[in-house]
């Protein structure tokens, strides 16, 4: 009996799960989803995420316990979709802000004025609820705004959360946040593609 | 507030980014302002909407399991075995239930040791091959997207003369290139580019039709055992000298990349 109760001591006190499997494995099917959306394919988006999940195990010791874990593991997808095929190949997009040039200095929003319309056409409100129009539209975005709506919108990341994860100031984050809806919008109205490529 | 809503405090309303005062003067505003209220609602729709329609892709069933198990290959090691033996109990018992509780522990802290040692030399070789393994995609991903991009090499050559003296100022590390290539071997030209946040020298080489880039980096503290690897058609051979660490990527026979590896090594002598 003592020899039992010893026993179950000590394998109480080795523990089942890792921390950082608690910490991780909820956020899967959100890191699979961003991932797919920016890779675009179902291969790359599995070898996205379990690229991120080995770096974030290998590096999980520089983790700061208690901090923002959820945008420390994104910013480790984002960095390795940076260093994937597709995200090469986003790399050599023309930088937004330079493309546009309406930014201002302090990295304040300079918004395009079509970006909100003064009228509420009821026609935009039944487009919004055709998904898969919505889905086209985002398909279309350029990465940098794709990936900051996500963060944004389906991720619902505070705006210092995603200036974390994409490494950019918050101002940037407001004006692309700003140019993606306005794209969308617009992509919706037109019921088009965005308007622009930003491909060099 | 007698202008309308700035875009900007439009989308921080709908995105919950508003201060206290801030929220106030707005909600103030949009009392009044139809226009406003019209254009925040909008917001507020497509915000959701974006959201149903950002929400599509799930992962597969296997994706979990295969992750769980590398998580479990990585699982935290068991406490140590002091702190196992604070939670025995400390009295009420002697003789040989005292004697027989030591000899399990005895035996418990030895099948611990050994289990440590076992699980610690093979999660030093997971480790090792997720090393590995990040490094071919690396090297692959950026020789692929070499390929794909069809740009001439930043700096072009067919004398191992141009290439070396470019990279003066640009990488903390200085390499020798081979002098004589086989027959339809060719430098091409080089690259700067970057592994792990890294400088690296791209040197590209074309072995008959075929292009390879050999990625040169200073050797890092915890350098990769030599190693090959295929990937997706591709060879990936690791090698190192003293002081570089070199990872060549090429589609081409695997015999004639060994043998531009053999004489980069050669000229780093």
């Amino acid at each position: 009996m003592t020899l039992l109760s010893w026993k179950r001591a000590a394998l109480e006190s080795v523990p089942q799960t890792s921390v950082f499997e608690e910490l991780a494995l909820p956020f899967l099917p959100a890191l699979y989803n961003v991932a797919f959306w920016l890779s675009r394919n179902p291969v790359d988006a599995e070898d996205l995420v379990q690229e991120t999940i080995l770096k974030a195990l290998r590096g999980f010791s520089s983790f700061e316990p208690g901090s923002n874990f959820k945008a420390w593991i994104f910013r480790i997808l984002r960095n390795t979709y940076l260093t994937s095929r597709t995200g090469l190949a986003a790399k050599r997009t023309v930088a937004l802000e330079d493309e546009l040039g309406d930014q201002d200095e302090a990295g304040a929003a300079v918004y395009p004025e079509a970006a909100i319309e003064r009228e509420t056409p009821e026609m935009n409100l039944i487009r919004l609820s055709d998904r898969a129009a919505l889905q086209s539209a985002m398909e279309a975005l350029p990465a940098p705004l794709l990936e900051v709506i996500l963060l944004c919108d389906v991720e619902e990341m505070k705006y210092r959360e995603i200036s974390a994860v994409l490494e950019i100031p918050i101002g940037t984050v407001m004006s692309r946040i700003a140019r993606a809806r306005a794209t969308l919008r617009q992509a919706l109205l037109s019921n088009a593609t965005p308007i622009r490529e930003f491909r060099a | 507030m007698t202008d309308h809503l700035s875009p900007s405090v439009l989308d921080a309303l709908a995105d919950g980014e508003l201060s206290g005062q801030q929220h106030a003067e707005a909600n103030e505003h949009l009392s009044r302002c139809s226009a406003c209220t019209g254009n925040a609602l909008q917001l507020s729709l497509l915000k959701s909407a974006t959201a149903k329609a950002g929400r599509r892709y799930a992962p597969p069933p296997h994706l979990q399991e295969r992750l769980m198990r590398l998580a479990a290959e990585e699982r935290v090691r068991p406490e140590p075995p002091h702190s196992a033996a604070k939670s025995a109990p400390s009295g009420g018992f002697s003789g040989w239930f005292g004697m027989l509780g030591w000899a399990a522990a005895a035996v418990l802290l030895l099948a611990f040791a050994a289990t440590t040692f076992v699980q610690r030399n093979g999660r030093r070789t997971d480790i090792a091959s997720a090393q590995n393994a990040a490094l071919v995609n690396e090297v692959f991903d950026q020789h692929v997207a070499t390929l794909a991009a069809n740009l001439p090499p930043q700096v072009l050559s067919t004398d191992r003369h141009t290439v070396k003296p470019w990279f003066q100022g640009k990488i903390p590390f200085s390499f020798n290139l081979p002098e004589n290539l086989p027959k339809d071997t060719m430098l091409e030209g080089a690259n700067l580019t970057y592994l792990n946040d890294r400088p690296v020298a791209q040197l590209l080489y074309n072995i008959g039709r075929h292009r390879v880039s050999v990625f040169v980096r200073q050797k890092p503290s915890a350098p990769a055992a030599e190693f090959q690897a295929g990937h997706a058609g591709f060879h990936v051979m690791v090698f190192s000298t003293d002081d570089l660490e070199m990872a060549a990527v090429s589609d081409v026979d695997p015999a004639r990349l060994a043998e531009l590896i053999n004489l980069i090594r050669r000229a780093q002598t």
